[in-house]
């Protein structure tokens, strides 16, 4: 199954929110839908959920419009909210009842759940009765339950301690397995890395970068290098003009085409005793950065 | 509509399950109850002093009566007043005490002596009492036994034997009213009460909703609702949830008490209010029902549309205030058409055709005047269309007003976004 969002405009009055947003997802992959606050990316899910139509653009399964009595959509929203004071399985058995599930299977698929998020034992509790983390996995419930086609997860790791965040991780990794498409948007890269074979970067309502994580990277000009020695002060002096101090202690070094890359490797294991040497590729934060830093924008509330 | 049945369901078991609403229900249950047993229960405290007996004659009097004296100047006129007085007040022993007036008075104050009657003669006396009960009918007791001495005194004076002059004055006129439309007075009590409920039941089940939607919006519940639910399936599946609930809770209250006044029935006698209560016509029943259910329907929508657009709890009551303000206009127009009397006056009449007021004002008039089948039939159809039309501009302002945090938006700002929408 493929997903496409294709040039989906938005204005909210006179606020042009999404300047024509296309990009495409399939099933068994992760996707990963970044940009900074504001940029648009709330809006754009919602279109895609159908809260409110788009002014410009579709929505596609396999090339023709998303029917959404088929196509079921579970949603983890950055805003995390349930009922506070009512039992956590009478809310779990409602939302998935409201997504066409009937009440029995419904109980049943979220039992199933509790128990693999070893959260049994809060069946019966109030919502308010639990901690922010066991609170954000019963959310998390919300999304799955009634076995979606479609997973959105929108910063679905902020809150959660080490356990629970690896415990989430498998989650994600059975819904990729079970061939879903899960869409995730997070500002913490390194989960996208982790997870995300494709990415797009939202900027001020349009789509700066998008691709295949592995190819956005390699396809960087390969004219830096990163190296780590005892001897970084009399490297960066010898190299004065080319070479910096990074924020981790490394050298950098840039030169003047990916040519010479391998002349100043040999020059600098000759000369220099190097614990580590490699062509610099930059993280997904340094792209994120890069494409939607600058513009001190921040955005307006979505 | 599957989804609209599953939040009709949980909406309505959040209501059954709320502790305060439970509260509420059997508190106005017990208050019903203890009103309705009042008769029976205070007639076994009272026991002996009850004045219900078959003849009149008979009195039941003992040490524990009130004491009442009479003071005369003639002893012929003071044997007169006090077998007269014997006869009209028999819930008193009636004294002739021979000590001064300011005797008297003391006893008066000191509360020996409840009342005393000073005659000065047949046609004017003095009352004296410690604290004037604002329901002390003794005087007007008096006046007109005394009138009826003085004119049998008359009478027989004229050459009238003293029993043909009785039976002249006790002379009783029989009439019958033939009320061929409604009788004002016996539908008063129950279209009273019933525009009470209305008013209530609107207020109060309206600020839930509203409160409601506000509450699922600041826990942002509502994230995950509005792309769960269709925003019509929600308002409508709120307000009919509210409205059940509301009828429930009426039918308890209702319910209960028509069922004590059953139990209680022989105590409560021939008590006009109660009486006439649970008289009322069926009819006048599946208006109230149909009135109710419309007007209630009119203003939850537009107290849902309103919960929607604030984003805190504490916002709901400074929003709902235009609402709340029409609706109690609506009320006072109709309670002071209903106490002058005249409840076709032109007000009344406009006011029964605007879908905000209808429920009330044209309820009104059906219950206490005559309407024309095809003005009540007239005003109904245009309420169940406002009833449509306001439930789908509601359901439209709140899909818009849900997702709008912050400063609780300009009402031109949301007319806006919902002509967008």
């Amino acid at each position: 199954m493929k997903l496409e969002l294709t040039n989906i405009e938005k204005s909210f009055g006179e606020k042009e929110v999404l300047k024509g947003i296309s990009f495409f997802a399939v099933s068994g992959e992760a996707f990963g839908l970044l940009g900074r606050n504001g940029a648009g990316k709330t809006t754009t899910i919602r279109i895609l959920m159908d809260v409110f139509p788009a002014e410009k653009g579709n929505v596609l399964i396999d090339g023709a419009p998303i029917n959404y009595n088929e196509i079921k959509i579970g949603y983890l929203p950055e805003e995390r909210g349930l009922y506070p004071k009512k039992k956590i399985i009478d809310q779990l058995v409602y939302f998935a009842a409201l997504h066409g599930m009937k009440s029995k299977e419904a109980v049943k698929a979220a039992d199933y759940w509790l128990e693999r998020l070893d959260m049994t034992q809060y069946r019966n509790k109030r919502l308010d009765t639990l901690s922010k983390g066991n609170q954000q996995k019963i959310q998390l419930i919300t999304a799955l339950a009634h076995n979606p086609e479609i997973v959105i997860l929108d910063e679905p790791f902020s809150g959660l301690d080490p356990v629970n965040a690896m415990l989430l991780k498998d989650v994600v990794k059975e819904e990729i397995a079970k061939g879903k498409i899960v869409l995730f948007s997070s500002h913490q890269m390194s989960y996208i890395e982790e997870f995300c074979s494709n990415i797009a970067i939202i900027n001020q309502g349009e789509i700066v970068l998008k691709g295949n994580l592995h190819d956005i990277k390699h396809n960087y000009t390969r004219d830096k290098l990163i190296l780590r020695s005892d001897r970084e002060y009399e490297i960066l002096s010898d190299l004065k003009d080319i070479s910096s101090r990074t924020e981790t202690g490394e050298v950098l070094i840039q030169l003047d085409s990916p040519d010479r890359k391998r002349e100043m490797m040999q020059y600098l294991t000759e000369k220099y005793d190097i614990d580590e040497l490699k062509v610099f590729e930059p993280s997904l934060n340094d792209i994120f950065v890069e494409y939607t830093g600058g513009e001190e924008k921040g955005g307006e509330k979505e | 509509m599957n989804q609209f049945g599953t939040i009709l369901k949980f909406e309505l078991l959040s209501y059954l399950k709320n502790k305060t609403f439970l509260g509420i229900t059997i508190f106005l249950v017990v208050v019903i109850a203890a009103v309705m047993f009042f008769p029976r229960v205070s007639g076994i405290i009272i026991g002996g002093k009850d004045k219900d007996s078959s003849g009149q004659e008979i009195v039941v009097q003992d040490e524990e009566s009130p004491v009442m004296a009479i003071l005369a100047k003639d002893p012929v006129q003071t044997k007169l007043v006090y077998d007269a007085f014997s006869a009209s007040f028999p819930d008193y022993r009636i004294l002739l005490p021979t000590d001064g007036l300011s005797d008297v008075k003391e006893q008066i104050i000191s509360g020996e002596i409840e009342c005393a009657f000073v005659m000065e003669n047949l046609t004017s006396y003095t009352y004296y009492v410690n604290n004037l009960n604002m329901y002390d009918g003794n005087t007007a007791i008096a006046d007109e036994t005394l009138q009826n001495l003085c004119r049998i005194d008359a009478l027989s004076q004229a050459g009238i034997s003293q029993e043909t002059a009785a039976e002249i004055l006790s002379l009783q006129i029989n009439h019958e009213t033939e009320n061929l439309g409604v009788d004002q007075a016996q539908n008063y009590f129950y279209t009273y009460i019933m525009i009470m409920v209305l008013y209530m039941a609107i207020l109060l089940y309206g600020q839930m909703v509203a409160t409601n939607v506000a509450t699922e919006k600041s826990s942002r519940a509502m994230e995950l609702l509005i792309t769960s639910a269709k925003p019509a399936s929600m308002m409508f599946g709120k307000v009919i949830a509210s409205c059940l609930a509301g009828i429930i809770q009426l039918v308890a209250v209702f319910g209960s008490a028509y069922l004590f006044y059953n139990i209680n029935k022989s105590t409560w006698g021939n008590n006009p209010i109660i009486t006439s209560l649970f008289d009322m016509p069926l009819y006048l029943l599946v208006y109230m029902l149909i009135f109710f259910v419309l007007g209630f329907f009119v203003y939850a929508f537009l107290y849902g549309a309103i919960g929607s657009t604030a984003s805190k709890v504490e916002d709901i009551n400074t929003s709902v205030m235009p609402l709340t303000f029409l609706f109690i206009a609506a009320f006072f127009a109709v309670i002071f058409s209903m106490s002058s009397g005249n409840v076709d006056n032109m007000v009344m009449k406009v006011c029964s055709y605007i879908p905000f007021t209808s429920p009330m004002a044209m309820f009104t008039r059906i219950a206490m005047s005559t309407v024309p089948f095809y003005e009540v039939a007239i005003s109904i159809v245009i309420l169940i269309l406002s009833v449509f039309g306001i439930g789908i501009i509601s359901a439209k302002i709140y899909r818009v007003g849900v997702l709008l945090y912050g400063t609780t938006p300009k009402f031109r700002a949301i007319i806006k976004a919902v002509r967008k929408a």
